[in-house]
């Protein structure tokens, strides 16, 4: 069986669009990533294998462009155009995330593709086509500070910097909604026959996927304070070490949410002579109350349950804790999660070979599972130029 | 309004919305948005936990329709049996198993509707040994991995300020929606897509993955800096004012020699720990501290242009203030517009961050009152007769 997308072709440019095209690759989609003839960024960009800097040793290019074929195309050359036009025109879909107007510097942007209605280009770029900041160039660390999740992130003492999470937020989230309006414009194409371009705004993007931030602006005048470990303006902590020193977050701070979560809690406690002063009955009233509410009974309470947590090891707050009702989870590290049974019940690893590498490795797949057209893996990311001669024959 | 005649491009797609909290609504939000009909059913002695944030739901909520029903009562379960047969698509995302207990597993909704698309939207997804637990956004991002890389060296994890993951689960349940639907169009096939919310998280952080398997190395928190490549300086900077911070990046030497011009620090552009960018990634604290003395008095929004006037990488850590009322960019692509709500009025909304060429997205209206369009649906969409509406809300059954 094959996934979803499979009979789609997309044609895949630029280096803002990575995430946009493995989605649709691994669900099916053939997607052709056209290159420089170095290669494209992420080549270079590493990690690398056995941290040799290789343009087909980069971990980075493998994790993003599974189930992709690669090419390569200097557009710097007529002979290299004409190839870029006739790829372009086989495709349904253009991922054209190289920049403003850079294609079109080459004779090769959408404009150039006005004989070929039914194609649907997508172009995505930092803060979109239009507006008075589109030429400006911009990085993740940029995109994340302009686009407000930077200033919701970090740590209680304002001393410190608000902190950028790792990972390229920017470029996944634009990636994101760029499939999303992909897909929209494909199944509006089957009802008109007509292609349209398509412009993505990372820094929109961004702007639009900071929760309650916009609430708080729009309705309540006021900026949300960047909190440690839990969201922005909320009063009690969530997040602790255990007695081992792992990081374990409880939503809510641990507070239950009804008897029988709240009986097990204190079984719990009791077990460890840990209860306190906790079933006395202004403490039991806790759990009917609203996030914002209680004042010094929630926060007693809060910090007893935490104290009691800091005395037992992440497993055991997470898991006795989970089966008391309560919804807490370990701060696990990116490789912790390779080895819990939960993921391999779901059948939710990928192994990919790995060029250079003595073994096979596990990628995540995305979370969705599908019962009737699986997303199965068909190919590790191209070897640089692995399928010129195949695709551009 | 311009392009007010284009096409919406999900006309004529009909979406049954048991969603709530974010997640959920995060997805039928994008749908509708796009032109999907989203009828959110609800019921008024369970109603969802953020109707009362009246912001965060009216934002989430734009566009969709609400009907109530009581699904304890016949008439009230048959009316959105009713609907699941006239929908393309039904999302929910309550707890694993809660919606098939309510009566509606995947087959039942499959005979109602053949080629209905069913997409669950859970923590841990509805199959595996922990498909029970519960989570909210922060407790999905700590288990996936997210948490743990949002942290600054030497200090715990900082984690994301809101549930990142409650909006990122609701991207990819609207990416799966569409992607079925597609299958759906070509081959008349529907299905059931069992998403969890943790994985979306875990999907966004291959790379650390990869490096620990094939070369060992554990996950280290980077904080603001730049690792793959290595590039300094690349940090958040104090800036002046309260609580002000800018992002510089100087991905090579013109641009670094460019940011001492513009901070008037020609020492700092001669000075031989800094000449080369290996040299400033080995020598990062000082660097960021002798650039951090140069930025901690200026004004952030004008530094900023001065910065990015030489081609240096630079931007404020905008608060959503900022990015509401003075960023240029997002005014001038009116990515804010305004919509009415009939007890909270006229209020801005947060846009879609495409913008189509031969199509429109819409922010038509806001959330709807619990009910308000219970007769439209029952009339419009389900062909219920008026009479046999005010009967079925006599007897409290929609």
């Amino acid at each position: 069986m094959a996934g979803p997308m499979e009979g789609v072709r997309v044609v895949e440019i630029g280096d803002l669009g990575e995430l946009a095209g493995k989605l649709l690759a691994d669900a099916g989609a053939d997607v052709i990533r056209v290159e420089p003839p170095r290669g494209a960024r992420s080549r270079h960009t590493g990690p690398f294998v056995a941290d040799r800097p290789d343009v087909d040793g980069s971990l980075h290019y493998m994790a993003l462009n599974t189930n992709k074929r690669g090419v390569t195309i200097d557009l710097a050359t007529p002979a290299g155009v004409a190839a870029w036009r006739t790829l372009a025109a086989s495709a349904d879909i253009v991922i054209d995330a190289a920049g403003p107007d850079v294609l079109d510097g080459f004779g090769a942007g959408y404009a150039s593709f006005a004989d070929e209605p039914r194609l649907i280009w997508c172009a995505i770029t930092p803060f979109g086509l239009t507006g008075p900041l589109r030429d400006l160039p911009a990085n993740d660390l940029v995109s994340m500070a302009l686009g407000g999740i930077v200033m919701m992130c970090g740590y209680d003492d304002h001393e410190l910097p608000p902190v950028r999470p790792d990972g390229e937020h920017s470029l996944n989230i634009a990636g994101e909604y760029a499939v999303a309006g992909m897909l929209a414009a494909l199944l509006m194409r089957s009802r008109t026959g007509s292609g349209q371009l398509l412009d993505v705004s990372i820094h929109e993007a961004v702007a639009g996927t900071t929760e309650g931030a916009f609430m708080n602006w729009e309705y309540l005048g006021r900026n949300p304070e960047r909190k440690t470990g839990r969201h922005a303006g909320t009063v009690e902590g969530w997040q602790f070490q255990c007695a081992d020193g792992k990081w374990a977050v409880i939503f809510g701070g641990g507070v239950p949410r009804d008897q029988k979560q709240m009986d097990a809690l204190l079984t719990w406690m009791d077990e460890y002579d840990a209860v306190g002063d906790l079933r006395e009955p202004q403490y039991q009233e806790v759990m009917y109350l609203r996030p914002q509410e209680g004042g010094d009974i929630r926060h007693h309470f809060v910090v007893t349950v935490q104290a009691f947590m800091k005395t037992r090891p992440l497993e055991e707050v997470y898991r006795r804790g989970q089966a008391c009702g309560l919804p807490g989870a370990p701060v696990n590290q990116p490789e912790d999660v390779l080895s819990d049974p939960h993921w391999e019940d779901r059948g939710f690893w990928a192994t990919v070979e790995i060029p250079g590498a003595s073994a096979p490795a596990r990628l995540p797949r995305a979370g969705y599972r599908f019962t009737k057209t699986p997303v199965e893996f068909r190919r590790r990311a191209p070897l640089l130029g692995e399928h010129n001669a195949e695709v551009l024959a | 309004m311009p392009g007010a005649e284009l096409p919406l491009p999900l006309e004529g797609v009909r979406v049954t919305d048991f969603t709530w909290i974010i997640a959920g609504p995060q997805a039928t939000r994008i749908l509708g948005d796009m032109g999907a009909d989203v009828i959110k059913v609800e019921n008024e002695s369970y109603l969802d936990a953020v109707r009362g944030a009246d912001g965060l739901h009216n934002n989430f909520h734009r566009n969709k329709r609400s009907m109530t029903a009581n699904l304890h009562h016949p008439q009230g379960r048959e009316a959105v049996e009713r609907l699941i047969a006239k929908s393309d698509v039904v999302i929910e995302n309550f707890s694993s198993g809660a919606f098939a207990r309510m009566g509606f597993p995947y087959e039942r909704l499959a005979e109602l509707k053949p080629d209905i698309i069913y997409v669950s939207l859970s923590g841990y997804g509805q199959l595996g040994r922990d498909s029970d637990y519960g989570t909210w956004g922060p407790t999905a991002q700590g288990a996936s991995g997210l948490t743990a890389m949002s942290r600054l060296p030497g200090q715990p994890p900082a984690g994301w300020g809101y549930s990142y993951l409650d909006h990122t689960a609701g991207f990819y349940g609207a990416i799966a929606a569409l992607m079925a639907l597609w299958h759906r169009d070509r081959t008349g096939e529907g299905q059931h897509v069992d998403m969890s919310q943790v994985e979306t998280g875990m999907m966004l952080a291959g790379v650390p993955m990869l490096d620990f398997q094939v070369n060992g190395r554990p996950y280290e928190a980077i904080g603001n800096h730049a690792v793959h490549p290595a590039v300094a300086p690349h940090s958040i900077y104090r800036a002046g004012g309260d609580d002000r911070w800018i992002a510089i990046a100087a991905e090579d030497d013109v641009q670094w020699r460019a940011l001492c011009d513009a901070l008037g620090a020609p020492a700092l552009a001669a000075d031989a720990r800094f000449a080369t960018n290996a040299a400033r990634v080995a020598a990062q604290d000082a660097l960021d501290a002798e650039i951090e003395q140069r930025t901690r008095e200026e004004e952030p929004f004008a530094l900023a242009e001065r910065l990015q006037a030489r081609g240096v990488l630079a931007g404020v850590c905008q608060t959503i203030e900022d990015r509401m009322e003075r960023d240029p960019q997002l005014a001038a692509r009116g990515f804010y517009r305004s919509a009415p709500h009939p007890a909270f009025g006229e209020h801005r909304f947060e846009g879609l961050p495409i913008t189509f060429s031969g199509a429109r997205w819409r922010i038509d209206r806001g959330a709807p009152l619990v009910g308000e369009h219970t007769r439209d649906v029952l009339r419009d969409v389900l062909g219920y007769a008026d009479a046999e509406i005010d009967a079925m809300q006599a007897e409290a059954a929609v």
